[in-house]
């Protein structure tokens, strides 16, 4: 009897999830690419397949989504472990005002107010980044950036957040992607 | 339909205790395994690859449900089966605790499902009546409302932007652009400002506007660069404000700015915040749905666990304490007074297990006094007994026939003596009344000497009593005792009775030889003179009276009497005289044998038998029992008239202790009236017969402690038994 009870508990724990994960194109960082000098690294990648058509429906719905990325600039060893020479954690937001019908963009320092939706979803996907670097940059060595996204979170009404408290209405996380850095 | 009686349920608490503790155990790890598997779960989904976000709760949620359903199931399912097995089982207690558990379970479980149905129906009913209400409709048109209203603001200070730039564009060297703007600004609303903003941000301002409205205003600006505005006007609203903005040339803007009261401006966030809420429940109406249910399922299962739990706990404080006193009836049932219930509560069942136990203390203690009483009883009993064996045996070995008659007028007691004395049998005769008993004949004397004893003042009355049993008269002294209890009541009677008969037989065989000795002392003395003086008259006076045969006839008679006479002074003195006996130890059988062959020879047209049975030595007087036998055998002879049949037994007797020599013959008989003077001297009905032959026979039984008896052999004849013990007591 225990052991079938043990066998009911281990099926619904293991084989139901992976059985119901969702089969729609994997979000990822691609077109990464950049330049490191002068004690900082500017790098351009850009995320694809992040936004679902849920996503978007629920953005239009005047529901806040953030992404939170991590960039990390390597100096790349042949032979030995990957050296970090910089690293950067950012958030990037965007939510419609149904009220003045714009898409407000948040970048950090600064709110973009965006008419229209391609502009607000591009935004949100395509990166131009300067990581500060904690060692100068030998130029002609190999460097690589790695960037990862993930969704950080859901900005629903206070109302749905106590509803919806232990529900993720997304799941959204890349893998980890690199890119050459150029070193002149 | 035969019911089998119940069995007891495990009678070890301990057993019990320690499953109990294994349960908490396996709760603990089953707790444990979720918090693991939700971890192992989040390192799986990250070094898989898969997509990970914040969901560890919605995990470890998920999987507490799937633990919380399986271990209900689980306990519920076992609980169940167990209850059934035990049911099976006729485990004492499982009846009600079924009764009870699914009586618990169906009275929490009814009510939550249906309550589960109904809150999910109006959970459900509700989202829906407000996703698809007016509500939605409301907040639209007041949305729009809002937003025409900020709209038409906007439009009205198109006037004023375009004056403004009109005069920012015109503005001479020395004025200042806000210069310029507070120009253009007078006449306007107190709450119109006037904004220039360039590339680099606010140029120049008119007005109290807000940091935070001209960063919007300024953000919108850029976002909408580029874009080719007809009549060269633009507006722009938000929750605080509404604007119009008139591009100029060199890429500036002038901006006109209205701020909405605080107030207004709260009231319309409100309204856009609420419309948001509303389009984000419409989107998510199904995840919301799943979360109440969710919700509603958690708790339901909740109090399904927890009302099947209490019921199998109430269930079982209910039974343990009926079961523990089913069990501990039945042990006192079959005896154990030893029980001990071990429940304490302050309920009426631990005030019954409390009467319980002190009922098996008290039987206990009543137990131990009747065991005590009984031990005593038996002692009692005991002694009782070993004296009623002590007076048995007493009244078994002494000399006197003793017969008890109870106050109901039962024979309760005779002894074998009584028995052998009125040869009786006592399983014939115990127990019944004793009138029932008594011979017709003897009746009138029974009753005689009871009345005697009721009336003698000692109550004790002893009479000498003559009486015929079995054909042969005996003489009794008979003492009558009246019993009488403490209190005078009257309890029975205690009869004893000496047999007489044979001491009065020695008494007259004595006395008889007494006279036997002086007769022949007497009459010996005369015969020798009168026959030696009648022999010389024989020899002087015969040859004178040859010719008279008178004188030699006389002579003749006189001497053959005398003759006569000295043989039976011979034969008295002899009887007179008859020495005491020799005793050896022998086989009598072997002695007799050579008795019966002799007659055997001399007697050749009699049938001569001799059965002798293996018995043991005898102490006897070899002579004398030879004489005995052969008078017996030569009456017998004498009475068959050489034509018969005699048979000579030797028997032992153990129960008696003695032998008995029996001579059988089918002669003609001895007649009753003779019987009596049988044995006594000088009694013969045989023509020429001393008569002292059984007399003798009769002494030499007497010397030998013994007794000799006659009666009538069947068919014909008589038999004379002569019965002497194997070891004679020793006299004096």
């Amino acid at each position: 009897m225990r052991y079938v009870v043990i066998s009911l508990v281990f099926l619904v724990v293991f084989v139901t999830p992976v059985l119901s994960a969702d089969t729609s194109p994997k979000p990822r960082i691609t077109d990464i690419h950049g330049e490191a000098k002068e004690g900082k690294a500017k790098v351009h990648f850009t995320l694809r397949n992040a936004f679902s058509p849920e996503m978007v429906e629920a953005l239009k719905s005047g529901i806040e989504i953030s992404f939170e990325t991590v960039v990390r600039v390597q100096r790349h060893h042949r032979n030995w472990f990957d050296a970090t020479v910089g690293k950067i954690t950012f958030s990037r937001s965007v939510r419609y005002d149904v009220l003045s019908r714009v898409y407000r963009l948040n970048r950090g320092k600064e709110v973009d107010l965006l008419p229209d939706i391609f502009t607000a979803l591009a935004g949100m996907t395509r990166y131009e980044i300067v990581v500060p670097l904690t060692s100068p940059v030998t130029p002609g060595k190999r460097y690589q950036a790695l960037v990862r996204t993930r969704l950080d979170k859901v900005g629903l009404s206070e109302p749905l957040r106590s509803i919806l408290f232990f529900s993720s209405l997304w799941d959204l996380e890349t893998e980890w992607a690199i890119g050459a850095i150029a070193a002149p | 339909m035969k019911e089998t009686p119940p069995r007891r349920a495990d009678p070890s608490p301990g057993k019990d205790l320690a499953r109990r503790r294994r349960e908490r155990i396996a709760i603990g790890i089953v707790a444990v395994l979720v918090i693991g598997l939700t971890i192992l779960e989040a390192n799986l989904a990250a070094v898989g690859g898969m997509a990970f976000s914040s969901n560890i709760v919605i995990f470890a949620l998920i999987n507490l449900n799937v633990i919380l359903i399986v271990l209900l199931i689980f306990l519920v399912t076992r609980n169940v089966f167990k209850l059934i097995l035990d049911r099976k089982r006729n485990i004492l207690g499982a009846k009600i605790r079924s009764r009870l558990v699914f009586i618990f379970i169906a009275f929490s479980l009814i009510p939550t499902i249906l309550l589960f149905v109904a809150a999910a129906n109006i959970t459900t009913t509700s989202i829906k009546s407000w996703i698809g209400g007016r509500v939605g409709v409301a907040l639209t048109n007041a949305l729009d409302i809002v937003r025409g209203n900020l709209e038409k603001e906007a439009a009205s200070l198109s006037g004023v932007a375009d004056q403004a730039a009109s005069a920012v564009l015109r503005k001479s060297r020395k004025d200042s652009l806000k210069t310029s703007l507070e120009k253009s600004r007078k006449g306007s609303s107190p709450d119109v400002s006037l904004l220039v903003v360039g590339r680099g941000g606010v140029l120049a301002a008119s007005g109290d506007v807000t940091g935070e409205i001209a960063t919007q205003i300024r953000s919108r600006l850029k976002g909408e660069e580029g874009n080719v505005v007809r009549g060269g006007v633009m507006t722009f609203i938000g929750e605080s404000y509404a604007s119009a903005v008139r591009r100029l040339p060199d890429g500036r803007a002038v901006v006109a700015v209205k701020t909405i009261p605080r107030d207004e401006a709260n009231k319309i966030r409100d309204i856009a915040k609420a419309y948001d809420e509303y389009h984000q429940v419409r989107l998510l109406d199904d995840p919301i749905r799943a979360s109440y249910i969710a919700t509603l399922i958690l708790i339901t299962l909740l109090v399904v666990f927890a009302a099947s739990w209490m019921g199998i706990y109430l269930a079982r404080q209910i039974t343990v304490p009926i079961q523990m006193l089913a069990e501990g009836t039945e042990k006192v049932a079959s005896g154990d007074l030893d029980v001990r219930l071990d429940y304490r509560s302050d309920d009426e069942f631990g005030h019954l297990v409390g009467s319980f136990n002190r009922m098996t203390a008290d039987l206990k203690g009543m137990k131990k006094s009747l065991e005590d009483a009984n031990v005593s009883l038996s002692s009692t009993f005991e002694e009782l007994r070993r004296r009623s064996r002590f007076i048995e045996t007493i009244l078994t070995n002494i000399s006197t026939g003793v017969i008890v008659i109870d106050r109901l007028g039962r024979i309760s007691m005779i002894n074998k003596v009584a028995e052998l004395i009125l040869s009786i049998k006592t399983d014939k005769v115990l127990g019944k009344p004793y009138k029932e008993v008594v011979r017709e004949e003897h009746y009138e004397t029974v009753r005689t000497l009871s009345r005697e004893v009721g009336e003698t003042p000692g109550r004790k009355v002893e009479r000498q009593v003559d009486l015929s049993v079995m054909g042969k008269e005996i003489s009794l002294r008979v003492s009558v005792t009246s019993l009488q209890g403490d209190d005078g009541e009257y309890l029975g009677l205690v009869v004893a009775f000496d047999d007489l008969s044979q001491a009065m037989r020695l008494q007259r065989i004595m006395a008889w030889r007494e006279v036997a000795r002086r007769i022949a002392h007497e009459i010996r003395n005369p015969l020798t003179p009168i026959q030696l003086s009648t022999e010389r008259l024989q020899k002087k006076f015969a040859p004178l009276h040859d010719r008279d045969p008178a004188f030699s006839e006389c002579t003749q008679t006189i001497l053959s009497e005398v003759e006569s006479l000295k043989s039976l002074v011979e034969e008295f003195t002899r009887f007179a005289r008859m020495p005491a006996p020799a005793f050896k130890e022998g086989n009598l059988v072997e002695e007799l044998r050579p008795v019966v062959e002799t007659f055997r020879a001399a007697h050749s047209g009699i049938a001569w038998e001799f059965e002798g049975e293996d018995i043991p030595t005898v102490w006897f007087d070899p002579f004398q029992i030879r004489r005995a036998v052969t008078n017996l055998l030569e009456n017998a002879a004498s009475a068959l008239g050489g034509q018969g049949r005699v048979a000579v037994r030797v028997a032992h007797e153990p129960g008696l202790g003695s032998v008995r020599v029996s001579v059988r013959d089918d002669g003609p008989g001895i007649p009753s009236g003779d019987r009596d003077r049988l044995f006594e001297p000088y009694f013969s009905r045989k023509e020429g017969g001393t008569g002292l032959g059984l007399a003798i026979v009769s002494a030499i039984a007497s010397d030998h402690q013994g007794t000799v008896v006659v009666r009538d052999n069947v068919p014909r004849g008589s038999v004379f038994e002569i019965e002497i013990p194997v070891r004679p007591k020793r006299r004096g």
